[in-house]
């Protein structure tokens, strides 16, 4: 139990492809350009407020309400939280945590997703039925009791805690699962022959060939993880363990009068989330031409 | 969608194989699922029966289990707050599942043609989506500080300039329905694309030498071929807003489920509930009733659209 | 729960389930290890949790917090380990609560009023009394003990008093052509200051806005000026003309538009981040803004008046204030009541030095113990300005901050949130309110609600 399932961003099927050639058509020149012109204007406006929190971190103490371009540049916000704030830790903390669950939740994942897709046995249709369905549950809906028995395996407060009850998620079996189904039969056929057991057939076949899909899901588990805040913050009290999303809502109470500093941090904490999701789109693409999911 | 196509197996189709090597696949398939089946059990599956057994205990927080019946279920008819909750959620999901539906669609049309930037556009719009809830509300707070906030101050030539937009009741539900609309858009728009994108283009050239405008195009071809997308944007966005992170991380930041608990949602309640006030058995019973509702709810929809299909093809 | 009412009754309750039966129950995992004790680590090293000290960046406070433990471990074997915790996480998250639902809780902690009845209730209380030297209680000022007190026994200390006025910006009654003769002394009087000290740019007056323990604590005292109060005799009391006043005079505030629907930085406790810059003109704040301010804006020109009363009402404020506590299920509880009571209520020059130093040199309160306020007073403290009125004119009108459970606090603070932000009507608010206490009242068994 995982990323919460039902959050949207884990469920996304698929990913943006660039428009087919087919659908590319001549239009009318001057409706492409009015066109093209809203959606910029309407991309420009969504992130606005993002442009604004860049803006306000870099102004100086007490211009934080002050329109417009900082009277001067200072870098005095972001040193602040990250000597006087443990900002560092936090970041460490989310790192662990985020690098952690992803290679584990890919592994386990692919595992089960191979065996539910390749392999014949009694019950897997049963099998698969039963962990869709858990797709259905989402961590606000299940966290008091998952708190409870979280406690009672001694996960609370400590990293084991905050990693392993978050790995676990339905949805990335599923769509591995699809992406093995569509492998032709004879690699089961030909490593058959060559007398290879299943683990070694799954280590050294079928994971190398899904590295585009486990790459996409990378991105998203990491991201998903990253922002990660229901969890750690009902779960950790250790100051020491502090994910950054736990860490910055502190910081609301703790520097509220100070949005300097709130929005420095902000903007260190989604830094990581920007570069992952950039590099990553390329990746999210690539998996999609590749992969024939589509 | 291809994701979400049929649940048969592959291995269905294989020729037939000795009794030997049935065991042997069985037995390295059951090690295969071990890990995942086992977490999945322990934290997801367990977790939801749990919760039944805890919504008849009164739990304190404190290590103390008292056996109390239905107490906590009869509770909920006498807790005017949790009327409140559940009101604050229907509202949401009623301003919100439409409103980030039009804006996905929407968007998804205006960037599905090429044009200069196009991937800069589609990327922009969907930047939102990878941020965390946290950094979103925080964000939102200050862009709306009363009087000082830059989009208040913006709203002042509009009559707005002393509206208290997370601090009014009036406004506080509906600004958090439009931070969520702004944040889930993107989101939308990339399953619309997709969907788009199954569309062969062919049915649209047919459609244009036939004559037919723009609108015609997205009412007889276009809307129809993305049926199975929209039924999924629709679920989807609906168990967000029910149970999401949206409904709990971003009311803690922005609001803390106030002002006047116009944004206390269902999720936050429960969490308010167990965290703040130690009242853990009562909250598992809310949970216990919120389970029920969403699987009636799911097995209505399956029912509906015939099995929940979800094919694009 | 066939329970009758027991408002009154105290008996610290037990669990009615063993562990076994839990067990036999089928409930199996989770709550057997819910029940099982927590590890068993140093008993020589005790976890102290507060929002002080050390903190990440420096203060009086915090240098107070490690004095104090740095002197202890010099001269104890078992010993003290002051844990920082965020103040946000620690006043309005739920930090406290997880460590304790992991059976996890430290050793020591600060414990605040509205949170006493729960985790003395819980049993997670330690009884303090046998550890607290001769003398040491009649030491507190009249009241200070009451509220962390269940059937005679003390089960916290508090560390200080910190009574609630209206601080306002002189400058901004100098602009709106106000005088000092002008300060409001009724509800009427600070409506109508309040009304032409609004202008464009800033609110007349500011009460907090945010639902929370603090909202109710701030709003207590308008309750009690009308001889209003939440829980009498196992009976819920809430639903009166006093409660309905105090309700009508902060909706009034809003439907005047001359109080903001929300304050800015930490809220309306925050004196720099609201009245120094110009937000508002009037605010409630607590005896601590006399240090935040005079640290973080020394040059800003303020004054302090007694919360207004209604006419005919009684002059009374609200004294919060956070206390040490000690976890009967901690890994050391005899040693940490020692040091608790060490730290607080030692009767000798060194121990009243101690607590003088956090009343009025780390931050500024009003000392709970009287041998700590003379001791003040020798120093110089509380002979002059707002701290002298404080001292002189304001404490005679404390009353202590109510331990109100979760169930009382809630209830009253939906009917604070419905009248002042929604504008609804208080008669309808209070009722409600009252319902649901009486509601919860019936089942409700532990120490009695003050």
């Amino acid at each position: 139990m995982p990323v919460d399932t039902t959050e949207s961003r884990t469920t996304a099927p698929t990913t943006p492809a660039p428009p087919r050639r087919a659908t590319r058509r001549k239009r009318p020149a001057g409706g492409q350009l009015a066109r093209a012109l809203v959606a910029w204007a309407i991309a420009l406006l969504t992130v606005f407020p993002l442009v604004w929190l860049l803006l306000t971190a870099f102004k100086p103490e007490g211009e934080s309400f002050s329109g417009g371009w900082p009277s001067h540049w200072t870098w005095d916000n972001l040193k602040f939280v990250l000597t006087e704030v443990p900002f560092p830790r936090y970041l460490l903390n989310s790192a662990i945590v985020s690098v952690v669950v992803t290679v584990l939740a890919l592994l386990f994942h692919s595992m089960a997703a191979y065996a539910l897709s390749r392999l014949r046995f009694r019950g897997s249709g049963l099998v698969l039925g039963a962990m869709v369905s858990t797709m259905l549950v989402s961590l606000p809906v299940i966290l008091v009791p998952l708190f409870l028995i979280a406690k009672a395996l001694g996960l609370l407060d400590n990293f084991a805690g905050l990693i392993v009850p978050m790995i676990f998620n339905a949805f990335g079996i599923f769509l591995l699962r699809q992406y093995y189904l569509n492998f032709p039969t004879e690699l089961e056929d030909a490593a058959q022959l060559d007398g290879c057991g299943y683990p070694r057939l799954f280590w050294h076949v079928v994971l190398p060939l899904s590295r585009p899909a486990l790459a996409s899901l990378s991105v998203l588990f990491f991201l998903a993880n990253w922002n990660a805040f229901l969890w750690p913050l009902v779960i950790t009290s250790n100051p020491d363990l502090a994910v950054v999303q736990v860490g910055m809502s502190s910081l609301q109470g703790q520097y509220a009068s100070a949005y300097n500093y709130v929005l420095a941090g902000s903007l260190i904490a989604v830094i990581p989330t920007i570069l992952v999701f950039l590099l990553g789109q390329r990746w999210l693409i690539e998996s999609m031409k590749s992969s024939g999911l589509k | 969608m291809a994701a979400l196509t049929s649940i048969t197996t592959k291995a269905a189709g294989k020729p037939a194989m000795s009794a030997e090597r049935r065991k042997r696949e069985t037995r390295a398939a059951w090690l295969f699922l071990a890990p995942d089946a086992i977490g999945l059990l322990v934290f997801v599956a367990i977790p939801m029966v749990f919760a039944l057994a805890l919504s008849l205990f009164d739990v304190d927080g404190f290590g103390n289990y008292r056996w109390i019946g239905l107490d906590n279920f009869h509770r909920m008819l006498s807790d005017p707050m949790l009327g409140r909750a559940i009101g604050v959620t229907v509202k949401y999901v009623v301003l919100f599942v439409p409103l980030s539906f039009a804006f996905g669609l929407g968007l998804a049309l205006l960037v599905w043609n090429k044009f200069p930037g196009v991937g800069m556009v589609r990327t922009l719009l969907f930047l939102p989506n990878a941020l965390s809830l946290v950094v979103i509300g925080l964000l939102w707070q200050f862009l709306l500080v009363d009087k000082q906030g830059v989009l208040t101050k913006m709203g002042r030539p509009f009559g707005l300039g002393d509206v208290s937009f997370l601090g009014d009741p009036k406004w506080a539900l509906p600004t958090y329905v439009l931070i969520s609309v702004w944040y889930s858009m993107g989101y939308q728009m990339l399953l619309f694309l997709a969907g788009l994108n199954d569309i062969d283009g062919e049915h649209l050239d047919a459609a244009r030498v036939d004559g037919a405008g723009a609108w015609q195009r997205f009412r007889h071809v276009i809307w129809p071929l993305l049926g199975p997308t929209s039924f999924f944007v629709l679920i989807t966005s609906l168990v967000a807003s029910v149970t999401g992170l949206q409904a709990f991380d971003l009311v803690y930041v922005l609001t803390k489920g106030g002002p006047d608990n116009q944004t206390s949602t269902i999720v936050f309640y429960i969490y308010q509930q167990a965290f703040s006030f130690g009242h853990f058995g009562y909250a598992a019973a809310i949970t216990v009733m919120l389970v029920l509702f969403l699987v009636i709810v799911t097995a209505a929809l399956f029912k509906v659209t015939g099995g929940g299909r979800l094919h694009a093809r | 729960m066939t329970t009758p009412a027991t408002g009154q009754q105290s008996t610290s309750p037990r669990p009615v389930l063993t562990r076994r039966a839990l067990l036999g129950a089928g409930l199996g995992l989770g709550a057997a290890a819910a029940l099982s004790a927590c590890g068993s680590d140093d008993p020589n090293d005790l976890s102290f949790w507060n929002f002080y000290g050390p903190s990440p960046t420096p203060s009086t406070t915090s240098d107070w917090f490690k004095s104090v433990t740095d002197e202890w471990n010099r001269n104890n074997d078992v010993k003290v380990r002051p844990r920082f915790i965020a103040g946000s996480a620690y006043l309005n998250g739920n930090t406290l609560q997880t460590a304790f639902s992991a059976g996890s809780g430290p050793d020591i902690f600060l414990i605040s009023p509205g949170d006493f009845l729960r985790y003395q209730n819980g049993g997670a209380l330690l009884d303090l009394t046998p550890y607290l030297p001769e003398g040491a209680r009649e030491d507190y000022v009249k009241g200070a003990l009451d509220t962390r007190t269940v059937d005679g026994k003390v089960y916290a200390l508090p560390m200080e008093i910190e009574p609630l006025v209206v601080y306002y910006d002189k400058r901004a009654f100098e602009q709106a052509h106000l005088a000092e003769s002008d300060l409001p002394r009724t509800w009427d009087q600070f409506l109508d200051v309040g009304t032409k000290l609004t202008n464009r740019n800033r609110f007349g007056a500011l009460f907090e806005t945010l639902p929370g323990y603090y909202q109710n604590f701030v709003w207590y005292p308008f309750l009690w000026q009308g001889g209003g109060g939440a829980v009498a005799d196992g009976k819920s009391i809430f639903d009166s003309e006093a409660a309905r006043g105090a309700l009508g005079f902060w909706r009034e505030t809003q439907r005047r538009g001359i109080a903001p629907k929300a304050a800015l930085g930490g809220g309306s406790g925050d004196t720099p981040s609201n009245l120094a810059v110009g937000y508002c003109a009037m605010q409630q704040s607590g005896i601590w803004a006399v240090a935040d301010l005079k640290t973080q804006v020394p040059k800003f020109e303020y004054g302090i008046f007694p919360l207004p009363i209604p006419e005919g009402g009684k002059q009374v404020t609200d004294g919060g204030g956070w206390a040490f506590a000690v976890n009967a299920r901690g890994k050391n509880p005899e040693a940490a009541a020692r040091f608790v009571s060490w730290a607080l209520a030692s009767t000798d020059a060194a121990g009243i030095d101690r607590a003088r130093r956090w009343n009025t040199v780390a931050k500024t309160n009003l000392p709970p113990r009287t041998s700590v306020r003379k001791a003040a007073e020798a120093k110089g403290d509380f002979t002059s300005g707002v701290l002298k009125t404080f001292a002189t004119s304001i404490a005679p009108t404390l009353r202590s901050e109510p331990r109100y459970p979760p169930e009382v606090y809630k209830a009253i603070s939906d009917a604070i949130q419905s009248t002042q932000l929604s504008g609804n009507a208080p008669a309808g608010a209070a009722r409600q309110a009252s319902d649901v206490i009486d509601n919860f009242l019936l089942t409700y068994r532990g120490g009695s609600i003050l």
